[in-house]
């Protein structure tokens, strides 16, 4: 059991969301940074999907009722257990009656907290994720509050964690080859042209040539950017349609939204770029305030970076256990 | 099958060729008689042999082979206070990182072995001075 | 990526097919969405009904979303050659005969004005017709659910009076309660959840339309025939 000691708003139980009911018009949610999810769920010998926490205002603390192992991925910040910082990345195992601490990391946005046998909520609709527009899933279709007990599964007990822990080196370096950075640190997004594309002016120039601010008004569910406004130099009457998360709209004021991880199932504005979804856990990552900029991409280069990302996450899944057999032969 | 002589400079050569030819930039090897060090450079290699002294302070060594990942890879900051949950670096084993934990509290004296040596099981890695 | 596509007559069609091309553009990197040409009109949207039939045939994909008369299609990765799965999406639209989903009736009761009916005055102002004309013309009507989307269990409903079209406002009112009944420009829906919406609201409906936990959680599908009873009128 895992009990929550202090917490701020909107700090939720998540997976990798449940696709496969926008039909019905119930959003995917599911976890801003999904390769965290995966990773951390790899680290403590969960399936990638297993629910975790998702802590996305600080500080946080929770106190484990039983020797549990845990990882704390998605975050450049450390994890405190017990008063001692320990590194984010890194599975251990905590003793009963310790206490986990996760303060405001230095420039990311979102924290996973993941336990070997998962967040053991009642799946609905096929995931654990927290639908906090429907008020279903997750904790009781609510964020966490002080004082709740979430039970944690059972974990697999084949291979044990080593005793000093086992860590991965994060997305960020890992990939580094197939991210874009930037010299001043504007974050950059990889887009391509949607629907609308061609009713801005210059071909959208003045939306992909300035950097946008993440807007306060910004949370799970999108985006908002704020810069100089763009809009189309035509109005167009849209009928509803299905929308993704990354898709880029552009209501009347000209400031865009991108849709996030609780993204509407359906949309009306001009969509003027989508955000290419190996990039989606970079901007999940993205906090109020910092500025980003969108780079025109290809599917090319899209399937390209999907492709490296998947064969990063196949080494560790392949990796994690190895590692975990030779260290328990040698002990 | 006998026991290999470290101290022997044959063995030592043989071994210096080896790592060479395997691109590995040293090697540390910890015997009951003591341990040999070997570090490649430029074609030459530099030996080092250490004996174990009777008060000897507490040493981290590697749980199997990696490559060595000190948390901190600046050594200005030594000698500096550890506690024995700190992490004090990692074996990296593809994109999967052996957390290296001081296991003693203490004051972390030596780092042992340079960043991005690829090192073996039982490699001496970090120096402890326990605390009284 | 913006492309066109020709459709030609039909033969087998029942419904004629309208000569106009479809148009499909890429939302991202794996989801491709595909405009019906023409009218807002149930013929345009029984291709879409067909077209959805068709493409739940391809393994290669995640998901299908109806729209109004469009449709968005989810691949389960980013295709390597985004023209192959164009030409793909443009052929099955060229054979997508119109078909009539067999839907249910859904009888809604509707307590129509009262507090929840906050923009039934403005609506009375926009037409011209007074409050009880504006709630028998909504009440008289047979709609058809066009789609699901937007909010869990929401569907959108065609068949409205063009008499009593409302635009959506520009401002959302800040808390419409769940069960208001709403018109948004020449569409006509129940709110499933309370919260923002930009939608008029003319009435309240005490339906259970939604429920995660059900095997099927929502009541309406696409094809479905709903009708609003007046339970109640209160002017």
């Amino acid at each position: 059991m895992i009990e929550i000691l202090e917490t701020g708003p909107f700090n939720t139980v998540q997976d990798l969301g449940r696709p496969g009911y926008r039909d019905i018009g119930v959003s995917a949610s599911g976890a801003m940074d999904s390769l965290a999810v995966r990773i951390g769920n790899s680290l403590v010998g969960n399936d990638e999907g297993a629910a975790v926490l998702e802590i996305q205002t600080f500080p946080f603390r929770l106190h484990f009722t039983d020797r549990t192992v845990f990882a704390v991925t998605g975050t450049d910040g450390n994890p405190v257990l017990d008063g001692i910082e320990l590194p984010a990345w890194c599975a251990f195992t905590a003793e009963a009656g310790q206490i986990l601490e996760l303060r405001q990391p230095p420039k990311l946005a979102r924290a996973y907290v993941c336990v070997a046998g998962g967040v053991d909520v009642p799946s609905v609709m096929g995931s654990r994720s927290t639908s906090l527009r429907g008020g279903f899933g997750g904790y009781a279709g609510r964020p966490l509050e002080k004082g709740d007990q979430i039970t944690v599964g059972a974990a697999s007990t084949n291979i044990p964690l080593p005793a000093s822990g086992l860590a991965v080196v994060e997305p960020s370096i890992a990939l580094q080859d197939v991210v874009p950075a930037s010299p001043d640190g504007t974050l950059l997004i990889r887009a391509l042209p949607a629907g609308e594309h061609g009713l801005f002016a210059d071909d959208g120039k003045a939306f992909w040539d300035q950097t946008w601010r993440i807007s306060s008004r910004s949370d799970r569910t999108g985006y908002r950017l704020s810069g100089d406004a763009i809009v189309p130099t035509q109005t167009v009457e849209m009928r509803s349609h299905g929308v993704v998360p990354g898709v880029i709209q552009v209501p009347p004021g000209g400031e865009p939204i991108v849709q996030m991880s609780d993204a509407n199932t359906a949309g009306g504005y001009p969509k003027i770029a989508g955000v290419i979804e190996c990039d989606l856990w970079r901007l999940g990552q993205a906090r109020i305030g910092s500025r980003v900029q969108f780079v025109r991409s290809s599917h090319a280069e899209a399937r390209a970076v999907e492709k490296a990302v998947e064969r990063y996450i196949a080494d560790l899944r392949q990796t994690i256990p190895m590692v975990k057999r030779a260290l328990k032969a040698m002990a | 099958m006998s026991a290999i002589d470290f101290s022997d400079p044959k063995t030592i050569a043989f071994l210096t060729e080896a790592l060479t030819a395997a691109g590995v930039d040293g090697l540390e090897i910890s015997s009951a008689s003591g341990n040999l060090r070997i570090v490649v450079s430029g074609g030459e290699s530099h030996v080092s042999h250490g004996v174990k002294a009777s008060s000897k302070p507490a040493v981290i060594k590697a749980p199997m082979a990696g490559i060595f990942q000190p948390r901190n890879s600046a050594s200005a900051d030594l000698p500096h206070a550890v506690a024995a949950a700190d992490v004090l670096g990692f074996l990296r084993v593809g994109d999967v990182l052996v957390p290296l934990q001081a296991g003693h509290s203490g004051v972390l004296n030596r780092r042992l072995i340079e960043p991005g040596t690829l090192v073996g099981f039982g490699d001496a890695l970090f120096e402890i001075e326990a605390q009284s | 990526m913006i492309a066109t596509v020709h459709t030609h007559m039909q033969p087998l069609t029942v419904i004629p097919v309208v000569k106009d091309h479809a148009r499909i553009s890429a939302i991202g990197s794996r989801s491709f969405l595909l405009e019906a040409p023409g009218e807002f009109d149930l013929p345009a949207q029984r291709r879409i009904w067909a077209l959805s039939q068709t493409l739940k045939g391809w393994t290669d994909l995640a998901e299908i979303i109806p729209g109004m008369t469009n449709l968005l299609a989810i691949f389960k990765k980013t295709p390597d050659d985004p023209a192959e799965v164009i030409d793909r999406l443009s052929k099955a639209w060229h054979g997508a005969l119109s078909i009539d989903l067999a839907g249910k009736t859904i009888e809604i009761p509707v307590h129509y004005g009262g507090q929840y009916a906050t923009d039934l005055p403005a609506l009375c102002d926009l037409s011209g017709l007074s409050d009880r004309e504006v709630i028998r013309i909504h009440h008289e009507a047979t709609y058809r659910v066009f789609a699901l989307g937007s909010a869990p269990g929401f569907g959108y409903l065609h068949g409205l009076d063009p008499r009593i079209y409302m635009p959506r406002k520009t401002v959302p009112s800040l808390k419409m309660a769940k069960g208001c009944v709403t018109i948004g420009g020449m569409q006509t829906g129940v709110a499933m959840l309370t919260g923002p919406n930009g939608w008029n609201s003319i009435g309240f409906a005490d339906l259970q339309m939604f429920d995660p936990q059900s095997p099927t959680p929502a009541m309406m599908a696409p094809g479905d025939i709903v009708r609003f009873l007046p339970a109640r009128i209160e002017l």
